[in-house]
């Protein structure tokens, strides 16, 4: 019989001992999935770096060692920098948008009772759309000609003229994020609602008792609550938006020009629309590492909480 | 112990009231804006060609028709064929994410070695991952092993999201399984792998039924890949197949594109509702690849 650490005092997290008490195998079976991460992740990402120094056609067998020549070209590429704007402002204002959404669903649902709850699934649906159906369905709706968006807003005269949602100044970005917050609010709203449902109910009783009223209880006692929450979710979301191609690409294709072009539809574009891998390289390149420092934060943040 | 009188109660009156009022009408106009596109998708498949694209549109469908659906099938585009290889992509891709990140997820749980710190914060890390920076090399390494316009090419694409993912969310679910049972288990003689697939795998079902629903979710989604790594119809999944057939011929078919997007939400808002109780620890693992 194996004799471990006291029972009692493993409640935090598992021991970790296992290989010294001559359990190789255990280590061995993550072998499987390293080796396909190997292939498919580590292999593409050093090939990128290497290939971000060469000038690389797609469909041609010639290529050639350029040296730094392409980060050069990066650095007076204008645009990169509106790619690199045009994350940021379409990360910010989703992340921003689908968490105040999701806030406020998730504080006026928990007080819903009996068969409303159903409506709180309802309102998750969003998230278990298909991302792509968003990007075809907001097209639609969006559309200048026949999209019911312009049509109320022709029909109840809120505007003169239709609004040019896909295709004119800084309305295709709007529009992109306006479908993103649609289909990303029900997170918050999930993450929101656990982390509500997971304070004490003796505090929000003592609160209450001392006469606080609701705005009071949600400022001073349950927010202080959600701050964990908000802040995974909000990393979490501005990884996941940051790498966003599939609603941008179907809604606008990155355009008018590069309008909507985010710095994952610019690697795209110029990889399989240009077909300049070199160059595609090295803004991705570019790019992995200003996400790294995202990740760091990230990991940091989650190490600290599980701590 | 008292039993305090439920506060609620005091505070009857005004404010009371005024707060449900608020209550309702934030929850009824965030209904209208969750649930209005979602409307407008089922009542534009019903409607014939001719009322879909009408520039002065109908609130509801005035010529109530199954047509767009019937078209799907029976018309240009081969949605069966792209509803196919998506199904069939998306479950093989949760098989295999499945077992080898059981396996994975269990030796980082479970295992010893110095670097299972390191290696595990490394497959969270790759989540984060663009995928579109990963997508030039694999498509000259598939190129390279005519794997181009294939499943396995497709498949071996996907693991690069559904594993790192699987195998951090199996962790998690072995990391809360008490250690006890399998050392129960053991003293009553079974070998190691035994109490692997006789005790541990069939406690973890629920971890196994979630992963795959995730990454079956994931691959549905994707349209990078398929749009990249098979440009032939016959092995083209349902985001790249409808984007180019919508964004070509179709153009203006509304009411077929509405009928196809129905029918490509309608696997995935059934599985989320099977799984929403562990959706959220499932997106804290690791959020949807985006891509």
């Amino acid at each position: 019989m194996t004799v471990d650490a006291p029972v009692a005092a493993d409640t935090a997290r598992p021991p970790r001992r296992n290989s010294r008490r001559g359990e190789p195998w255990l280590d061995w079976m993550t072998l499987p999935a390293l080796v396909i991460l190997a292939v498919v992740i580590a292999y593409p990402i050093i090939r990128t770096v290497l290939t971000s120094f060469y000038d690389y056609p797609l469909f041609n067998p010639e290529h050639s060692f350029i040296g730094v020549r392409n980060y050069h070209r990066l650095a007076s590429d204008t645009v990169f920098w509106q790619a690199l704007r045009n994350t940021v402002v379409y990360t910010a204002a989703s992340v921003l948008g689908a968490m105040l959404i999701g806030l406020t669903l998730a504080l006026v649902t928990e007080r819903l009772r009996g068969p409303w709850r159903v409506l709180r699934g309802a309102l998750l649906t969003p998230w278990a759309v298909p991302v792509i159906v968003v990007g075809f369905l907001f097209r639609f709706m969006f559309d200048e000609q026949g999209g019911v968006v312009d049509a109320v807003l022709l029909r109840t005269h809120t505007t003169g003229t239709a609004v040019p949602w896909l295709t004119g100044g800084y309305w295709p970005m709007i529009s992109v994020v306006i479908a993103n917050i649609w289909s990303q609010a029900p997170f918050f709203l999930m993450v929101f609602t656990a982390a509500l449902g997971a304070i004490p109910p003796e505090v929000v009783e003592a609160a209450r008792i001392d006469r606080a009223g609701g705005w009071t209880l949600i400022r001073r006692i349950k927010l202080p609550y959600l701050r964990d929450a908000a802040l995974v979710g909000t990393l979490l979301m501005v990884i996941q938006n940051f790498n966003n191609f599939p609603l941008i690409w179907t809604m606008t294709g990155g355009g008018p020009a590069y309008g909507t072009t985010t710095l994952v539809v610019y690697v795209y574009r110029l990889a399989f629309t240009s077909y300049d891998l070199g160059y595609s390289s090295t803004v991705g390149a570019v790019w992995l590492v200003l996400l790294l420092a995202v990740a760091v934060v990230f990991v940091r943040v989650l190490r600290r909480r599980s701590a | 112990m008292t039993v305090e009188e439920r506060p609620t109660k005091h505070r009857g009156g005004r404010r009371a009231w005024f707060t449900r009022v608020c209550v309702v009408v934030t929850v009824a106009l965030f209904a209208v804006w969750t649930l209005w596109p979602l409307y407008w998708m089922a009542a534009t498949s019903l409607k014939s060609p001719l009322e879909a694209t009408r520039l002065d549109p109908t609130l509801w469908p005035h010529s109530f028709t199954f047509a767009n659906f019937r078209a799907l099938f029976t018309g240009t585009v081969p949605f069966g064929t792209y509803l196919f290889n998506s199904m069939f992509t998306a479950l093989v891709s949760a098989l295999v994410a499945v077992v080898v990140s059981t396996l994975c997820g269990y030796g980082f749980s479970r295992g010893g070695y110095r670097l299972t710190g390191v290696t595990s914060i490394a497959v969270l890390a790759t989540q984060m991952l663009p995928l579109v920076v990963l997508i030039g090399p694999l498509y000259l390494l598939l190129l390279k092993a005519h794997l181009l316009n294939t499943y396995l090419g497709l498949i071996i694409g996907y693991t690069s999201f559904s594993v790192p993912f699987g195998a951090w969310m199996m962790k998690g679910f072995f990391d809360a399984m008490p250690r006890e049972i399998e050392e129960a288990a053991r003293v009553d003689g079974n070998g190691r792998l035994g109490v692997l697939f006789r005790v541990v795998v069939p406690l973890s079902v629920p971890g196994l039924v979630t992963t795959a629903v995730f990454v079956f979710m994931n691959t549905w989604n994707n349209l990078l890949y398929p749009l990249t790594l098979a440009s032939t119809d016959s092995r083209q999944t349902l985001p790249a197949g409808l984007m180019q057939s919508f964004s070509g011929t179709f153009k203006t078919d509304w009411g077929g594109m509405m009928a196809a997007a129905l029918i490509t939400s309608l696997p995935l808002v059934i599985a989320f509702f099977a799984v929403q109780r562990f959706m959220v620890r499932g997106m804290t693992a690791g959020a949807f690849a985006g891509t």
